[in-house]
């Protein structure tokens, strides 16, 4: 686990999450993302494919979203993805001890 | 006392063999579960074991929890079909609620309380977005109006997760069948599940404390249903492996024992092929089940479509394995109540419900197209 904990840590930053998930989207949908585009309306991202967003946010961050977290909007684009990680990973309260 | 360890144990698979015997024929030919069945395998947390350990539940990895669901299926699918409920209820609270929801609904659902879904409609049968029922905040309430199609249990439930409109999104409130306003309606005569209390639900002008309202805050439908949805799918998906089981040992057992022709009929090219392709549904069932499972149990994102693929291959074969072993058993199965005629039938529907087979090849076809 080690390696994935430092590899956490690394990318911690607003910048570092933002160039991961950039890099994430473009690897899954082989198509060309920036951090400010609507990935629903520019039709890459459908809401199947957004729960595997949210798996894999979960997963690799750390985090649960669960309850009010769970809307598209929160999923619409690489810097709304950000902003919601930042703010569970700030946050103790236990929301989602799915 | 449970062990330390949390997950499904063989005293589990035992207890709920004890309390099925060899009723299942006997509650499809009546179209009832007998409620304490219901109660106790409730109670003892079996209908959602993956509810975790903090709140009540058994804690079971999914990958336990579906060969116990499948183990459940292969003895009666309208059983399995009440697990199927709970279990989405369970986890659509887990993943909606906030923590006090939480807390408070699944200690009911693992204290004996039943819950179903409900999500269709009249109008909103594979397009959920068509969804007619409204949720409305008033004061310290909310107000629910609608009319719900074809909820598995709701029957027998205490408690409904019904999903509907909320302000500019969705939202899914929990709704007491005792509110006054609620309506339940009986469907009678199912083609299969018989004993699944399928119900249609009205209701009118429910008013319910705000804290009903799961997350308490609007939002988008799809990824609401969605998520309810990966629960119930991985669940049918399993119970289908069920289905296949029970057919392709009592279609062995049959081809091995009777006679026609001077020998057993399973020696006789034609048949022993049927038993050859029920075995191969079983089998590749049970493994795109198990890769599902194992892909959430890991937390990988693959588990959205691994759990889509399970369910339309398992349901698929469920319908066509059924169809198989009628063939092999013949007369000795075309009674109603037989394992291999409920089977015939429940594997039906099977196809049709948690997303058709149709819709699963849309979502698959999306996800073919994705990853080129
Ligand atoms: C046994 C049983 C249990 C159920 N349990 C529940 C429950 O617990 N909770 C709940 O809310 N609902 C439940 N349902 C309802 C179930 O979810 C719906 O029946 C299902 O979603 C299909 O809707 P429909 O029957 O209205 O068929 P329709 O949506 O009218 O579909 C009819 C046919 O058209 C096909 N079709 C529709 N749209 C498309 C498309 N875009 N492309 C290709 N084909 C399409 C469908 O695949 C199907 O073959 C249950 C139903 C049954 C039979």
């Amino acid at each position: 686990m080690t390696i994935e904990q430092e590899t956490g840590e690394a990318v911690a930053t607003p910048a570092g999450i933002e160039e991961q998930l950039v890099s994430y989207l473009e690897e899954r949908t082989k198509a060309r993302v920036t951090p400010d585009q609507d990935l629903f309306r520019s039709g890459v991202v459908s809401s199947m494919f957004a729960m595997e967003l949210i798996v894999y946010l979960e997963k690799e961050y750390q985090v649960s979203i669960a309850g009010g977290d769970l809307k598209l909007d929160n999923f619409r684009s690489v810097a709304a993805m950000t902003s919601l990680l930042l703010r569970l990973r700030g946050s103790s309260d236990a929301v989602g001890d799915a | 006392m449970r062990s330390a360890m949390p997950d499904l144990t063989a005293e589990d698979r035992a207890f709920v063999d004890s309390l099925v015997g060899d009723q299942p024929a006997g509650w499809d030919v009546a179209g009832e579960l007998p409620d304490d069945v219901l109660r106790k395998l409730g109670t003892r947390g079996l209908l959602c074991a993956q509810v975790p350990t903090a709140h009540g539940g058994i804690g079971a990895s999914s990958r336990s929890n579906g060969e116990f669901t499948a183990h459940v299926g292969s003895l009666c699918s309208s059983l399995r079909s009440v697990m199927t409920s709970q279990g989405m209820a369970a986890w659509t609270v887990q993943k909606l609620g906030d923590s006090a929801q939480r807390a408070a609904h699944l200690r009911r659902l693992t204290g004996g309380q039943l819950a179903a879904v409900c999500f269709s409609e009249p109008a909103a049968g594979s397009d959920l977005a068509a969804m007619g029922t409204t949720i409305r905040r008033v004061g310290d309430s909310v107000v629910v109006d609608g009319h719900k199609k074809w909820a598995t249990a709701a029957a027998y439930a205490d408690l409904l997760v019904v999903f509907g409109r909320y302000e500019d999104g969705a939202a899914a409130v929990v709704v007491p069948t005792s509110a006054p306003g609620v309506r339940v309606e009986r469907v009678i005569d199912p083609l299969g599940c018989r004993a699944a209390g399928h119900a249609h639900v009205r209701l009118d002008d429910v008013r319910l404390p705000a804290d009903s309202l799961l997350g308490g805050v609007a939002q988008g439908l799809p990824l609401l249903v969605t998520t309810a949805l990966a629960y119930g799918r991985f669940s049918v998906a399993w119970g289908c492996v069920g289905i296949l089981r029970a057919c392709r040992t009592a279609a062995a057992e049959h081809a091995s024992t009777r006679q026609q022709f001077g020998r057993p009929i399973a020696e006789h090219q034609l048949v022993a092929r049927h038993l050859a392709e029920l075995y191969i549904a079983e089998q590749t069932a049970s493994r795109v089940c198990e890769h599902a499972s194992d892909c959430w149990d890991a937390g990988s994102p693959e588990v959205v479509v691994a759990t889509v693929l399970a369910k339309h291959v398992a349901a698929g074969n469920a319908a066509r394995g059924a169809g198989s072993a009628v063939q092999v058993l013949a007369s000795a199965a075309a009674t109603d109540g037989h394992v291999v005629a409920r089977a015939y039938r429940d594997a039906k529907l099977m196809e049709i419900i948690e997303g058709s087979s149709e819709i699963c090849q849309l979502i698959l076809a999306e996800h073919a197209t994705s990853v080129r």
